[in-house]
């Protein structure tokens, strides 16, 4: 494979390796007749990426006939080659891609501003396809919008949040995150975004449901959206099944394929509580914000105020705010001692190991190993439509 | 100015006195060499050599010329002592050490010999800091024997050019690799890494380069980790000049402009890495 | 037990903002208490906050173009909060360019301060954010706790230099020693030290001026007036608590002070317009 890139279109193959990065370690690329494929998917293969940039992307680009070759490698070694992306499109003129499958290598050379050339010779292993199984096309909810309002949307989350839950109606979208178990629930924060259909360039809906996704993904493919100005379209059905997030111009597309957390109990109370799929217009309603309940449970409890450093009893289980504030109460105050002591470590964690394998909830999504139609390669075993083990397959064949 | 009157009739008794209305111009270019603790401050008549080392492999000097300073006053020869330059560095920016134009700080440092700290005493919009750093006493610097008439392969860059690398080299390579030639790839500069290489090429003709002078084709690697910290030096500077003599050390030269446009130098000597044989 | 407070003014929203992330780089848990006229947030000494204690001050008029409370009864008409000011701090910051925002006491699925949001959209429709912030109501028989703290019998008043150079002088510091001697007298000077193995610092401030303290000051009969002008009353503190105001600060006060109770109290106090800021660092042996 041989092929150049030249121009801003240097900076939007960079764009689109580093969204790619969000997803998992390992590039995979895989150069087809149709154009260069770039591809990721996360440990627990709940998450899954791919840009297909389309011949005319490129200033040249040949494959061999012998249309099979595809390999992987480390994505950070790939971001490396880009790694001044501010500056990119100042200093870098053209870009060769050069497979040389004798050698094992994947050459970029850059030919940069001031007769600079810098080549990379990266190193690769041979891969098994990777392909998602997905039909954006039949999904029942279909949404597009401007990369900005997406940014402005997930800007009102902290970035160590997880996942957010997305619900639509016929006229509205609600983002909120998502709290893991009822007990954290009591301290965390809660934010919703409600987002009328007419921000929207489209807005689809056939089934009012609601699904549960990692926002790390879709900050990645942000990125890129916001990066090359494209608008980002949304496919999702019900919790469980896949949400695709999807980019697209006359040369380029890309797919972001992201499992939901399958319908679970807290979603529903969520829902009711939130009232989401109907939710009444935001009220002035002052006098109806009634705290007494609370206050009355507290005075005549025996609850250990802030101050008061009293041995923590155990929470009583299965109580409800209505039901029993005093136990509910007295149970936020334990949780707020724990979080004040495991607060930093918690921070720190999040942002070290943010890439740790997704809640176990998620659902891997079903990758087969797809074989090209007319495939005359036989050193992939043909064991197609399969839950990937790739890694151990691989080990193989590494050098 | 308070401190220009503050201590005057002290002065006698102090072997060595230098004044700056901007301690920035003292501490960008010790920034330059900050990357162990301990720095040689070596004072003659010509000015001041800081000198920090690595390992006896890597050595770097700051040369600050008397001129540099407003008043440098020095009663011996040579003055020579160590001190921590990270302590000495946070002194030095104790008001921030703002760029702002019309802020600065002013300095004025003093050595009472063997034994004494260094004093320092820096004065910013009337507000009077005095700073006393205990010394040490001085080990030798390493000669690196570095002769000019030994230099076989010489290179000067505008900084601008050799930012970019510096800053994209892949630390997972244990060398940083230089290949200097009379033919192609000229000057080159290469790493080997965890996930393959790379190679860095600069023509002769870039309009980066200010003078090639190459002789011969010569390939030295040096540790990466001895080098990496020379990319402060680097950031700071608008000229860089890359030698290599015939048994393969590096020579490295910053060229520093301060705030008020005047010249200092900082240089760089490393070791070739011993495990490569020459090609 | 009801609040509910409008603010439109986007200068207002900002200035709140800021307020609250002051709070919010001082401690991670404080009091808010809520009274028909002001709004305060404190912390009160405890060994777990490094025995640090705050006391901050708003006048709601200068805030909220509407505001509304009922406190538990009309003779303790209160309303006492535990809350996590960081979570507000980044409630307000995600809508600074609302067209109006509402901040209201609810009942969720715990209590909760609730931040909601308009945010102007090109649609006819606005687009509505809502944070709810989890808080603990503190009952009535706690209150006691969280009263202004007392002017303490201060040694030395003195204003403080531009708290910009101080923070420069003291981030420094911090790089070189763990603790740091704040010394002040009744002639407007004040001394920063540290002294370690490896180096001492001091930055001499002067003229910086003693406030006038009325009769209204603590001390008795003023021991200010019979104190020889030139002698330093001092505190030894943990450089991080200093650091950690001086960092916080998001707005230059209009006026900045510190009393200084020899070797027991650093009382720090900025006023800026409706804003008041007290922080009662500890000193150390």
């Amino acid at each position: 494979m041989h092929c150049v890139v030249t121009g801003g279109n240097v900076k939007v193959l960079a764009k689109a390796i580093h969204s790619l990065s969000r997803i998992g370690d390992e590039l995979y690329v895989e150069p087809q007749e149709d154009g260069l494929a770039l591809r990721s998917v996360n440990s627990s293969r709940s998450a899954y990426a791919c840009f297909l940039f389309a011949p005319l992307f490129f200033s040249r680009y040949s494959v061999p006939n012998r249309n099979n070759f595809r390999c992987k490698m480390a994505i950070k070694s790939v971001q490396a080659v880009f790694r001044s992306l501010a500056s990119l499109e100042k200093t870098v003129e053209k870009c060769h891609i050069e497979l040389d499958e004798q050698k094992n290598r994947l050459t970029f050379t850059l030919h940069c501003k001031h007769g600079l050339l810098k080549t990379h010779n990266l190193s690769f292993q041979d891969s098994e396809s990777l392909q998602a199984v997905f039909d954006k096309d039949s999904c029942s909810n279909v949404f597009r919008a401007q990369p900005r309002l997406l940014v402005d949307t997930v800007m009102h989350f902290p970035p160590s949040l997880e996942e957010v839950t997305v619900s639509v109606s016929d006229e509205r979208m609600w983002v909120r995150n998502h709290v893991e178990e009822e007990a954290e629930q009591s301290k965390a924060m809660l934010t919703e975004l409600c987002l009328a259909s007419d921000e929207f360039d489209h807005f689809a809906i056939q089934a009012h449901s609601s699904v549960t996704f990692c926002l790390k993904e879709l900050r990645g493919l942000l990125v890129f959206a916001e990066s090359t100005g494209l608008p980002v379209s949304i496919y999702f059905d019900e919790p469980g099944s896949p949400v695709v997030l999807s980019v697209t111009d006359s040369v380029l597309e890309g797919n972001f394929v992201l499992a939901t957390l399958t319908d679970d109990p807290g979603l529903r109370k969520n829902s009711s509580r939130r009232g989401h799929t109907q939710p009444p217009p935001p009220p002035d309603d002052f006098m109806n914000d009634d705290m007494d309940s609370y206050l009355i449970a507290m005075d005549t409890s025996i609850v250990p105020g802030p101050s008061t450093a009293g041995p923590p009893t155990p929470p009583l289980a299965g109580s409800t705010c209505s039901k029993r504030p005093v136990a509910t109460n007295h149970r936020t105050r334990i949780h707020s001692e724990e979080e004040e002591e495991g607060e930093e470590e918690g921070d720190s964690e999040k942002a070290e190991d943010s890439d740790r394998p997704p809640n176990k909830k998620f659902r891997s999504l079903f990758f087969g190993s797809v074989l090209p139609p007319s495939s005359q390669m036989n050193t992939q075993p043909v064991v197609s439509q399969e839950v990937l083990a790739s890694d151990s397959e691989d080990d193989s064949q590494d050098e | 100015m308070p401190l220009s009157t503050q201590s005057q009739g002290d002065d006698e008794q102090y072997v060595l006195v230098a004044c700056s209305d901007n301690a920035r111009n003292l501490s960008n270019i010790l920034k330059a060499i900050s990357f162990k603790d301990h720095a040689i401050f070596t004072a003659t008549p010509n000015g001041l050599r800081v000198t920090v080392e690595d390992s006896k492999c890597l050595q770097a000097n700051a040369f600050i010329q008397a001129d540099i300073f407003q008043e440098f006053t020095i009663r011996e020869d040579s003055v020579t002592f160590q001190i921590n330059l990270t302590v000495l560095l946070d002194c030095l920016n104790i008001f921030g050490g703002s760029a702002l134009p019309g802020i600065s700080t002013v300095l004025r440092m003093c050595y009472k010999g063997y034994g004494y700290p260094l004093t320092l005493f820096l004065e910013e919009g009337g507000v009077v800091t005095v700073c006393k750093i205990n010394t040490q006493e001085p080990e030798e610097p390493v000669d690196f024997e570095f002769c000019s008439t030994n230099v076989t392969n010489k290179v000067i860059l505008q900084s601008e050019g050799l930012k970019e690398a510096f800053s994209e080299l892949d630390l997972t390579s244990e060398v940083l690799q230089i290949t200097m030639s009379p033919s192609q790839p000229y000057f080159r500069l290469s790493t080997f890494g965890n996930s393959g290489n790379a190679h860095y090429d600069y023509s002769k003709d870039s309009d980066m380069m200010e003078l090639f002078q190459c002789t011969k084709t010569q390939t030295n690697r040096y540790k990466m980790s001895l080098l990496k910290p020379s990319t402060k030096a680097l950031a700071l500077s608008c000229k860089v000049s890359v030698r290599t003599d015939n048994r393969g050390f590096l020579s490295l030269q910053y060229l520093v402009r301060n705030d008020d446009g005047q010249i200092c130098f900082v240089e760089y000597y490393c070791c070739p890495d011993e495990d490569v044989e020459e090609e | 037990m009801k609040f509910r407070g409008k603010i439109v003014d986007v200068a207002c929203l900002n200035h709140f903002s800021r307020v609250v992330t002051t709070i919010s780089k001082l401690t991670k848990m404080c009091v808010l208490r809520l009274t028909p006229d002001n709004l305060f947030f404190v912390l009160s000494g405890k060994v777990g906050n490094g025995g640090v204690s705050m006391w901050c001050e708003l006048s709601q008029a200068n805030f909220f173009d509407e505001y509304q409370m009922e406190g538990v009864s009309s003779e303790d008409n209160e309303i006492c909060l535990e809350v996590t000011p960081e979570n507000i701090s980044r409630a307000l910051k995600t809508v600074q360019n609302a067209k109006a925002v509402k901040v209201k006491l609810t009942k969720k699925h715990c209590p909760c301060l609730t931040v909601i949001a308009e945010l102007p959209t090109l649609s006819s429709i606005n687009r509505v954010v809502t944070h709810d912030v989890p808080v603990d109501v503190i009952p009535q028989r706690l209150w006691h706790e969280f009263k202004e703290p007392d002017m303490p019998d201060f040694d030395v008043s003195i204003y403080l230099p531009p708290l910009k150079t101080m923070k420069n002088v003291v981030d420094r510091m911090k790089n070189l020693s763990n603790f740091l001697v704040i010394e002040a007298n009744l002639n407007g000077e004040m001394n920063l030290k540290i002294e370690t193995d490896l180096v001492s610092v001091t930055t001499h401030f002067k003229d910086l001026g003693n406030p006038p303290w009325g009769d209204d000051a603590s001390q008795d009969a003023g021991p200010s007036q019979s104190r020889d002008p030139d002698t330093m009353a001092e505190a030894r503190v943990d450089i991080r608590r200093l650091q950690q105001f001086l960092m916080g600060q998001q707005v230059t006060p209009s006026r900045a002070m510190c009393n200084i109770v020899h070797q027991r109290v650093l009382h720090l106090i900025l006023l800026h317009e409706d804003v008041s800021l007290q922080y009662f660092i500890p000193a150390v042996a």
